[in-house]
């Protein structure tokens, strides 16, 4: 076969070029670590990296939510922590003052004592997570959101609960309203009020007996006529002295009806599935109530309390220490309402910061898998890499002897 | 005697010719298109003699060219094609450098604004959140831009790319033109002999001409060729060189269309029947990949900035107000074509983002049926319902656009709708506001905060707002009911019935106060253009407000929705899918964009070099034929020399010969 002189030349050429070409991309993929320099030189791996590099960046920015998240949540954890303690002192107090050999002076001093605490828990519900954003205020967080109105504190946030994403499929919530905190808390027995009542007859007013009520059971939940209210009037006889009580329902009267039942200290009074006693001695036309529990504020709570204790002094005529005693008994069940209410709270922040650490440990998993995805798709494998190197540099360097030798072959040397 | 003279002088004069074809070889050895010449040397008639036919020495009856013209042929096409997908491969290869690489891309720059997005979800209230998510949405927007601009930077180019062409072209069909007249010329003078070197030449500009476009060829009798392009106009025909010409396309006057210039006169030619060689590669890649590539990350930067400006509109900013757009979107670019006998133009704006195309359409209007065909031109088939009458056309919001056709429409009509080629070019921020970004949703459902409390344990949800909105649309905010933020009252009535029922109070709700209504735990509760739940056990008399979200700068809800949308398959649906539903994300898009354009430069990276190897083995071979060996010509000279110098020596003798008979005499 014949050869041109020119093709020799030509070949030679194309063969080096392309083979300097070949070196280049190697010695870039070495020299940048990257197997894929644009997208053609993979295009499926090249598109599949920008979603993982989408999921890994995601999965850092969900990172970064839980990192804000756990902040939020410790925060309003310690917080809740501190009103915690703070209920606890306010119910040793209210146990304290039951004490009879209390003067009115010394009880009033506790009410001073209770509107500092007051005051105090206001400030907490009002805290800041720091750069002054209210914690309790629901989504209105540049609202103060518990305020002093004439004696009673009212909430100015709102519902709203702020949601953070944890992670790809997760929203969870980083806030709690003020309003649930502090707000909606059941007072009695989380079913229903017992408390002394107001006499029609005269004198008309406080009860006058030392009838003291007990906050009650629900000792059958099916029997329970929702929404109704009763009323207990005691009578005493005039002619035995034997102590009587009549208990009517409404809206709904009660049957069967009970009236003139007789009176037992201490004994268990019971219908529609409510169990309470009455311990002492109610005077004629002394009432008690049971109404349907509603929600108390924590403050309110707090501030019947103080009114207890800022009471004017217990005469015979008021039946003694009574109306304290019921209002002390009252007001520790919804301290312990309140205190329940903030515990469960916590509880549930709790639990959310450990879903957090269990979700961050998952994220993590997930942020080496993706990274090593990526490193799959787009790393070079340095010893493949360096051998091609090697392989390449060797084969230019043969091709550039052989070309350089046989292009150095003519017969015009000869001749 | 005398023919001993004769014969060896023929032998001189056969090897200075012989000598002087091989010098011309070795000159010429790497002059591009040259084929080595050879002398025909042939034994001149003998004398018939007593004795038998006695030689008389050497004839040259010519200097021939090697050359095998089926080989040629091959390396033309060979060679055209190789040109093709190199150019081709080239161009690409400046998109698929842009569109991949991590730090120019614009995926990188879509990830960042989501998750300074999601960075505003965790602080609502934080003014330097906002501004950095704002900050990396300019970045955004910077990179689209970007990205499009050396997208325009590159069609500039090839524009000037393909006027060179086209005079290149010209300039090739008028030297071959020309050549054919000095071949025929010297064909006709001495018919036998062949003009090798005009041969070549003619050959060899060819090659050029082949380089630039596909060509087919057709040798004449008289030793000219024809030559044509595209669907067979005659390029070169005898001693005439007809011209192509790169006008403004009638369709697209940002775009150059190959048109045929004869006598004077321009006149279209269909484009895709130009192909082959550089010319081709251009149109190829101007109309096959950088156009589509173009439409692609426009429909990204549309869909990301109408999502987010829906969402946005949703939602209630930092102060208080309805939400507003985050970005300017592009509106798809309408063109008339330069023919239409109407002046209307349809007005083209996006109905469903999630419906759109990365291909362009033709509106082409028939005045016999009175309706509009739309023609979609990546795969040259017409949208579903096609074709439409004025209305239709409006209400079927074919592939996401709502069209109004033009007024006044003439018969033949045509134009040219790129929804998307806009896209990335125009998108920008509407506002520098960080305060503008509506990270809260615009109303809250509450129960009482207060006492009076609810008795009751049902709770309410905190409220969505329904999209697309009810009628009636609020006027100075389309985008939302106007009752949306009305105050609305759900009171469960007293006494409580089995099931209970409640009261819905409020303006914008039907016969208010609507009494009665029934209630279902969790069942949605829709007014106004919000949807609420109402979950759990009510007491009679409980109350559930929905109202303005005042004061909620610590709200999230909306922005939430908004960082969803990151993963949310929000482009690529069809007629099949429903509305706003999709089949790929933001990034997803991207990807597939990156994927086409490496895919694509992928294969012609392995095919324009397979292309370019078997161009070089059919040079090779057309070579081997045609091409100057230097041992060869070497080998040549040293024969020609010998037999000169044998010539000579017998020449010598002859006259040793003579001499020695006129010694005779002496």
């Amino acid at each position: 076969m014949r050869i041109s002189t020119g093709a020799i030349y030509d070949a030679n050429v194309a063969a080096l070029g392309q083979q300097q070409a070949t070196l280049l991309k190697t010695q870039q993929q070495v020299a940048t670590g990257r197997r894929i320099q644009t997208a053609s030189d993979d295009p499926v791996a090249a598109a599949r990296a920008i979603s993982v590099n989408q999921a890994d960046a995601m999965n850092a920015q969900y990172g970064a939510n839980r990192t804000a998240l756990r902040h939020t949540l410790s925060l309003a954890e310690s917080n809740l922590q501190s009103v915690t303690s703070l209920l606890q002192d306010v119910q040793v107090a209210a146990v304290n003052a039951g004490n009879g050999a209390l003067s009115t002076i010394d009880r009033h001093t506790m009410a001073t004592e209770l509107s500092g605490k007051l005051q105090e828990l206001i400030g907490l519900a009002n805290s800041t997570d720091g750069v002054g954003n209210y914690l309790f205020s629901g989504f209105q967080s540049h609202t103060t959101p518990f305020a002093d109105v004439s004696g009673t504190i009212t909430y100015n946030g709102d519902d709203g609960q702020r949601l953070m994403q944890a992670n790809a499929s997760r929203q969870i919530a980083s806030s709690d309203s003020g309003a649930d905190v502090f707000m909606r808390v059941k007072n009695g027995n989380g079913t229903f009020v017992t408390q002394p009542g107001v006499r029609v007859a005269a004198p008309v007013g406080a009860n006058i007996g030392t009838g003291i009520i007990s906050p009650g059971i629900v000792t059958d939940p099916a029997a329970l006529v929702t929404g109704n209210s009763y009323t207990i009037s005691f009578s005493v006889s005039a002619v035995t002295g034997a102590t009587s009580y009549t208990v009517t329902g409404a809206p709904t009267a009660l049957a069967p009806a009970m009236a003139g039942v007789a009176y037992v200290s201490g004994q268990a009074i019971s219908f529609k599935g409510i169990q309470f006693d009455i311990q002492g001695a109610p005077a004629d036309g002394d009432i008690f109530t049971v109404t349907p529990s509603t929600n108390e504020s924590i403050f309110k709570t707090v501030s019947d309390l103080i009114a207890a204790l800022n009471d004017p002094v217990p005469t015979a005529a008021n039946g003694g220490t009574t109306g304290l005693t019921n209002s002390l008994s009252r007001g520790l069940k919804n301290l312990d309402n309140a205190l329940n209410n903030v515990l469960s709270i916590r509880s549930s922040l709790g639990l959310r910061l450990q879903e957090v650490d269990a979700l961050q440990t998952a994220g993590d998993d997930l942020s080496l898998q993706f990274k090593e995805t990526l490193s799959q798709l787009q790393d070079v494998d340095p010893y493949k890499a360096y051998s091609d190197l090697a392989q390449q540099n060797a084969t230019l360097q043969a091709s550039l002897k052989s070309f350089a030798a046989v292009s150095s072959l003519s017969l015009f040397t000869y001749i | 005697m005398a023919n001993l003279f004769t014969s060896a002088l023929s032998g001189l004069n056969a090897s200075q010719l012989g000598i002087a074809t091989t010098e011309h070889n070795i000159a010429n050895a790497s002059t591009p298109g040259f084929s080595r010449q050879q002398i025909l040397p042939a034994a001149r008639l003998s004398d018939q003699t007593g004795s038998g036919f006695i030689g008389q020495g050497v004839d040259v009856q010519g200097v021939t060219r090697i050359y095998d013209q089926y080989l040629s042929a091959q390396v033309l096409q060979e060679q055209s094609q190789a040109t093709y997908l190199t150019t081709y491969y080239a161009e690409l290869k400046q998109i698929d450098n842009l569109v991949a690489d991590p730090a120019a891309g614009a995926s990188p720059a879509i990830q960042s604004f989501f998750d300074a997005m999601s960075a505003v979800s965790n602080n609502p209230e934080s003014v330097p959140a906002r501004q950095t998510m704002l900050g990396n949405a300019q970045f955004a927007v910077n990179r689209f831009q970007a990205i499009d601009q050396r997208m325009t930077d590159i069609a500039n180019g090839l524009s000037g790319q393909i006027t060179s062409s086209v005079n290149a072209i010209n300039s090739y069909a008028q030297q071959i033109a020309a050549l054919n007249g000095n071949i025929k010329r010297a064909m006709a003078t001495i018919p036998v002999q062949q003009p090798n070197d005009l041969l070549d030449q003619r050959n060899q500009l060819l090659t050029k001409l082949n380089q630039e476009i596909k060509t087919t060829m057709l040798q004449q009798s008289d030793g000219t060729v024809s030559i044509f392009v595209g669907n067979g106009q005659t390029l070169v025909q005898d001693l005439q060189a007809m011209q192509l010409q790169a006008v403004q396309s009638s369709s697209d006057p940002q775009k150059l269309d190959i048109a045929y210039l004869r006598n004077g006169q321009t006149i279209a030619i269909q484009q895709s029947s130009i192909q082959g060689g550089n010319l081709g590669a251009y149109l190829t890649f101007r109309d096959q990949s950088l156009e589509p590539t173009r439409n692609a990350l426009g429909r990204v930067a549309l869909g990301l900035a109408n999502s987010i400006n829906q969402q946005n509109q949703l939602g209630q900013d930092l102060k208080g107000a309805l939400g507003g757009n985050l970005f300017t979107v592009a509106v798809p670019s309408v063109i008339k074509n330069t023919a239409n006998v109407g002046a209307g133009v349809p007005t083209v704006t996006i109905a469903d983002v999630s419906k759109l195309t990365t291909s362009d359409y033709r509106l082409t209007y028939d005045s016999a049926t009175l309706k509009y065909t739309l023609l979609r031109l990546s795969d040259n088939t017409q949208t579903a319902g096609s074709p439409y009458t004025a209305a239709a056309l409006l209400a079927a919001q074919p592939d996401g656009m709502l069209i109004t056709a033009p007024a006044a429409p003439s018969n033949g009509d045509s134009f040219l709708i790129r929804p998307t080629a806009n896209g990335a070019r125009d998108i920008a921020l509407a506002t520098n506001d960080p305060a503008k970004i509506a990270a809260a949703a615009p109303i809250r459902a509450s129960a009482p905060t207060n006492s009076p409390f609810n008795t009751g344990t049902a709770k309410i949800s905190s409220g969505m707002v329904n999209s697309p909105p009810p009628a009636p649309l609020n006027p100075a905010h389309l985008t939302t009911n106007l009752n949306l933020q009305q105050p609305v009252t759900i009171q469960f009535d007293t006494p409580l019935t089995v099931p209970a029922t409640f009261t819905v109070t409020g303006t914008g709700v039907p016969s208010s106060p609507l009494a009665g209504v029934v209630y279902t735990d969790g069942a949605d509760i829709t007014y106004n253009g919000w949807t609420v739940q109402i979950t759990g056990a009510p007491a009679a008399g409980d109350i559930f407000t929905i109202g303005s979200n005042t004061n909620a700068v610590g709200d999230n809800r909306n922005i939430l929705l908004m960082s969803s949308m990151q993963t949310s398959n929000l482009l690529g649906g069809d007629s099949t899918t429903a509305a706003g539903v999709g089949t790929t994300s933001f990034q997803g898009a991207y990807g597939q964009l990156v994927g086409d354009v490496g895919a694509k430069t992928s294969e012609l990276s392995v095919t324009s070099l397979a292309q370019t190897n078997m161009a070089a083995q059919t040079v090779a071979a057309q070579q081997a034929v045609s091409g100057v060996n230097l041992d060869e010509e070497a080998a040549n000279l040293m024969r020609y020399q010998k037999t000169y110098q044998a010539a000579a020596k017998a020449m010598q003798i002859a006259n040793t010969l003579f001499d020695e008979v006129l010694a005779i005499g002496r």
